[in-house]
């Protein structure tokens, strides 16, 4: 009885294993069609007259900071330094403990001033806002705690333009990284109501910043290498693929430009879920297809942004099991959406592959484990049989993983041949040196997620070299 | 084997062999396994292959130059690739490449061939065309980027922007779409006006009468670049326009037009119904720095509260509140400011006072 119990959980999981690899292998030709499309038209447009036109639309840009004395300066700084016609920064102080303020005070030369704003969210008290001497379009708003997403819509009140663009503070930016997400909005600003674009990961972002494109190196660190590869699979792989069947269901916090009546719209970004990014993302979704507007989200192949990423365990796992928890929420939520017609693509693709691959993905890879190391200690499979299945999985994954570098390196011719042939071969160890830390960290978030834990686990940041 | 279930009896040890399902099943996992394990270790090498020679290859070729002769055997396919109408997205993004090439090259055939492609029923094609075009700048690609924007032919801001940078610039060439019976092709006519303040100021100022809400605005706004009577009159009048933003350009038209003229009726623009007014309005205050003071101060004990504290905004944002903090901390002025402004004006006013260097201030 237990042999076929297990036979049939065995095959279960394979079966559901192929499914999603055929559904992956799916958005990878998808995605390969869009990176060619898109790497044609950046390459054919005109940034030189984008970036001195008055027609290009102005943008607000903010970012919310909570304890990130660290890193907040050289955000804002490359954020000030953005080659764009007209942008206003503004940072919002969300109750630091540290010294983020005083950072930031004696960094930007900034004044206090009394500006009257708008009060479309409510949010928590804003304590001063402050203006810089030297940078005009600079404006740091010092408020109590209340988390990202109420950061967030306190700059949405502050902001003057019509596209935002929400950023974290832990990134640093291309120069031309608002131009990038910019330029297709400007053709078609009443369509396109929501852009993101390609991010990469490192230890210290300045410092990846610092060497030319072509001479770019790629993190040392193991745990760090390994979520460049995740990054550049989430994004080569699905969201540009997500982005030409038009369900992007997940514009990242590091980098959404979104137009500013439609998050007022939908009521802004809500802070009763662990992160907002993805949370508002579906509902904008929900929100248009049920009225049955004509609208889109792009994702675009241009990398914008180097974005920290945690190079100890700990945070890693920190990190990811915060953002297994928030996809949970959000997919779980949004559940009228799943299999639902009246969605299109997001209802009938989007919403049911978040559900396959993210939120029930951690079960069925718990169970897969579990069913083959029984399977194997009962003697109803081989060790061999193992061996292979186990290889024959972390190729596959290689092999869409080494579709994923080759897009990103057609668009960008980034990084420096040998860092590329390391993370080729790095590629298909990925199944036994990093999935199993993202099946502990999913695992985890998905247990946080139903004993209904929202805290936001904010993970130390690196120690960067100085200046 | 794990010890603690060696002791689980199994079919195996009853009978001595596993049934035959569960060979069956091992048998077929197995042979499914080997059978993607060879597939997917050939396409993970064939593909890192393809990265890596890729690589080595861009990294071999020469940068091209931005501008080249090209040979005529290679013109002819170019220009035959351009002429042809292809199917794929490929196609049409080589039938750019291929356009781009000969534009660099000052091929002849150019004209010709960018009027097929700006027919190119792809809007991504037609505005790499429109691109190409304002690249080019010459008299005729100024004729096709206006015919452009008067058929809509690719987004008509981008058409704009190209127009915007062209030497010689299209001038009066932009005047006729003033006349258009398309309110978008009017509207990009008048905005487009804006560095051209000797041309159709007649017209401009007629249609800030248009029944298209968005000319009114965008011929309010060229008209800010401008001065004199008439101009000054058309804006003022703007600023009782039934759609706010063509109020929100004629305040900021009207401050620039007539100076401290306008500042008595902008400051009444500060107790505005729409944000975006009087937004507008306390920029076109601070614009007129302290012209605006005698207007701002009259708007301290207006009914509304949004005036009151707006025009105590402006009054700090000029820099008059720091200067009554420094010379008369006890003016009653002052007073007044800060009880339009709240506490929190007060209370940032003192701690730049704190921070300051009096004697900047007064050279400030």
């Amino acid at each position: 009885m237990i042999e076929t119990v297990l036979s049939v959980v065995v095959l279960g999981c394979l079966a559901y294993l192929l499914l999603t690899t055929v559904f992956y292998a799916t958005l990878v030709v998808v995605g390969a069609f869009e990176s060619t499309v898109r790497r044609h038209e950046s390459r054919s447009d005109d940034f030189a007259t984008l970036a001195t036109s008055r027609f290009t639309i102005p943008v607000s840009v903010f970012v919310a900071a909570y304890n990130e004395e660290r890193v907040i300066e050289s955000t804002v700084r490359s954020l000030l330094a953005l080659d764009y016609p007209e942008h206003e920064v503004i940072v919002v102080n969300d109750g630091s403990s540290d010294a983020t303020i005083d950072v930031l005070r004696s960094a930007f030369e900034l004044e206090p001033y009394e500006v009257f704003v708008r009060r479309v969210f409510a949010t928590s008290e804003v304590r001063a806002v402050y203006r810089s001497r030297v940078h005009p379009n600079l404006v740091v708003v010092d408020k109590e705690n209340g988390g990202k997403a109420d950061s967030w819509n306190t700059a949405l009140n502050v902001a003057r333009f019509r596209y935002v663009c929400g950023v974290d503070a832990d990134t640093c930016f291309d120069p031309q990284a608002l131009l990038k997400g910019m330029r297709l909005v400007v053709q078609d600003p009443a369509r396109i109501i929501g852009v993101t674009s390609h991010l990469t990961t490192s230890r210290d972002p300045e410092a990846s910043f610092a060497a030319p494109p072509g001479r770019r190196r790629i993190d040392r660190n193991l745990f760090v290498a390994y979520q460049h590869l995740d990054f550049v699979r989430a994004f080569f792989n699905n969201r540009i693929a997500w982005s030409r069947l038009r369900f992007m269901l997940c514009s990242p916090g590091a980098f959404q430009i979104w137009r500013r009546d439609v998050l007022e719209e939908v009521g802004g970004y809500d802070s009763s879920f662990t992160c907002e990014d993805i949370e508002v993302t579906f509902r904008i979704h929900e929100r248009f297809l049920r009225e049955g507007r004509d609208y889109e989200i792009l994702c675009l192949t241009d990398n914008v942004a180097t974005t920290e990423a945690p190079s100890s365990l700990r945070n890693l796992v920190a990190q990811r099991e915060r953002w297994q928890r928030v996809i949970d929420e959000t997919v779980v939520h949004y559940r009228r959406m799943w299999f639902n017609p009246r969605y299109k693509t997001v209802g009938l693709l989007g919403a049911p592959f978040y559900l396959l691959s993210e939120v029930i993905a951690p079960a069925f890879e718990l169970l897969a484990l579990l069913s083959l190391g029984l399977a194997i200690a009962l003697g109803l499979f081989e060790p061999w049989t193992l061996a292979v299945t186990v290889a024959a999985m972390a190729f596959t994954n290689a092999t869409l993983t080494v579709c994923a570098v080759l897009y990103d390196d057609l668009q960008s011719r980034m990084y420096r041949t040998r860092d590329l042939v390391r993370v080729l071969l790095l590629a298909p160890l990925d199944l036994v040196l990093y999935r199993p830390i993202m099946l502990w960290a999913r695992l985890k978030g998905s247990w946080r997620f139903l004993r209904g834990d929202k805290a936001w686990h904010k993970f130390e940041r690196n120690v960067r070299a100085p200046a | 084997m794990l010890p603690h279930v060696a002791r689980i009896p199994r079919s195996r040890d009853a009978t001595g062999e596993v049934s035959d399902d569960h060979v069956r099943v091992d048998a077929l996992v197995f042979r499914v396994g080997v059978v993607v394990l060879a597939l997917s270790l050939s396409a993970w090498t064939l593909l890192s292959l393809v990265v890596l020679v890729g690589r080595v290859r861009y990294e071999r070729r020469r940068p091209a130059p931005s501008s080249r002769k090209i040979r005529a055997r290679e013109a002819e396919r170019l220009v035959r690739r351009v002429s042809r109408r292809p199917r794929t997205e490929w196609g049409r993004w080589r039938r750019i490449a291929a356009l781009t090439r000969l534009e660099q090259a000052h091929h002849p055939a150019v004209p010709r061939l960018i009027r097929s492609v700006l027919a190119d029923p792809d809007p991504r094609i037609a505005t790499s065309a429109i691109r190409t075009l304002g690249d080019i700048g010459d008299e005729w690609a100024i004729d096709l980027l206006i015919r452009a924007l008067h058929k809509g032919i690719g987004p008509r801001s981008r058409v704009a922007a190209e127009l915007e940078r062209l030497a010689p610039a299209p001038g009066e060439k932009l005047l006729p779409l003033l006349r258009d019976w398309n309110p978008a092709v009017r509207f990009w006519g008048a905005t487009l006006l804006g560095p051209y303040p000797d041309l159709g100021e007649s017209t401009l100022i007629a249609l800030t009468w248009d029944s298209d809400p968005n000319v009114r605005a965008a011929a309010v706004e060229t008209l800010g670049s401008r001065s004199g009577d008439g101009v000054g009159a058309a804006t003022l009048a703007r600023l009782g326009d039934s759609e706010w933003f063509v109020r929100v350009h004629a305040a900021r038209a009207a401050g620039q037009v007539l100076g401290a003229a306008a500042a008595p009726t902008i400051a009444q623009h500060l107790s505005e119904e729409r944000w975006w007014v009087r937004t507008a309005a306390k920029d076109a205050l601070r614009g007129l720095s302290t012209d605006a003071v005698p207007s701002l101060l009259a708007m301290l004990t207006h009914e509304d509260p949004f005036a009151r504290n707006g025009a105590a905004e402006v009054l700090q944002d000029i820099g008059f509140v720091d200067f009554l903090a420094l010379d008369d901390p006890s003016s009653p002025l002052l007073e007044r400011i800060y009880a339009a402004g709240g506490e929190r004006l007060r209370d940032a006013t003192e701690q730049r006072i704190a921070d300051l260097d009096e004697r900047e201030v007064r050279v400030a």
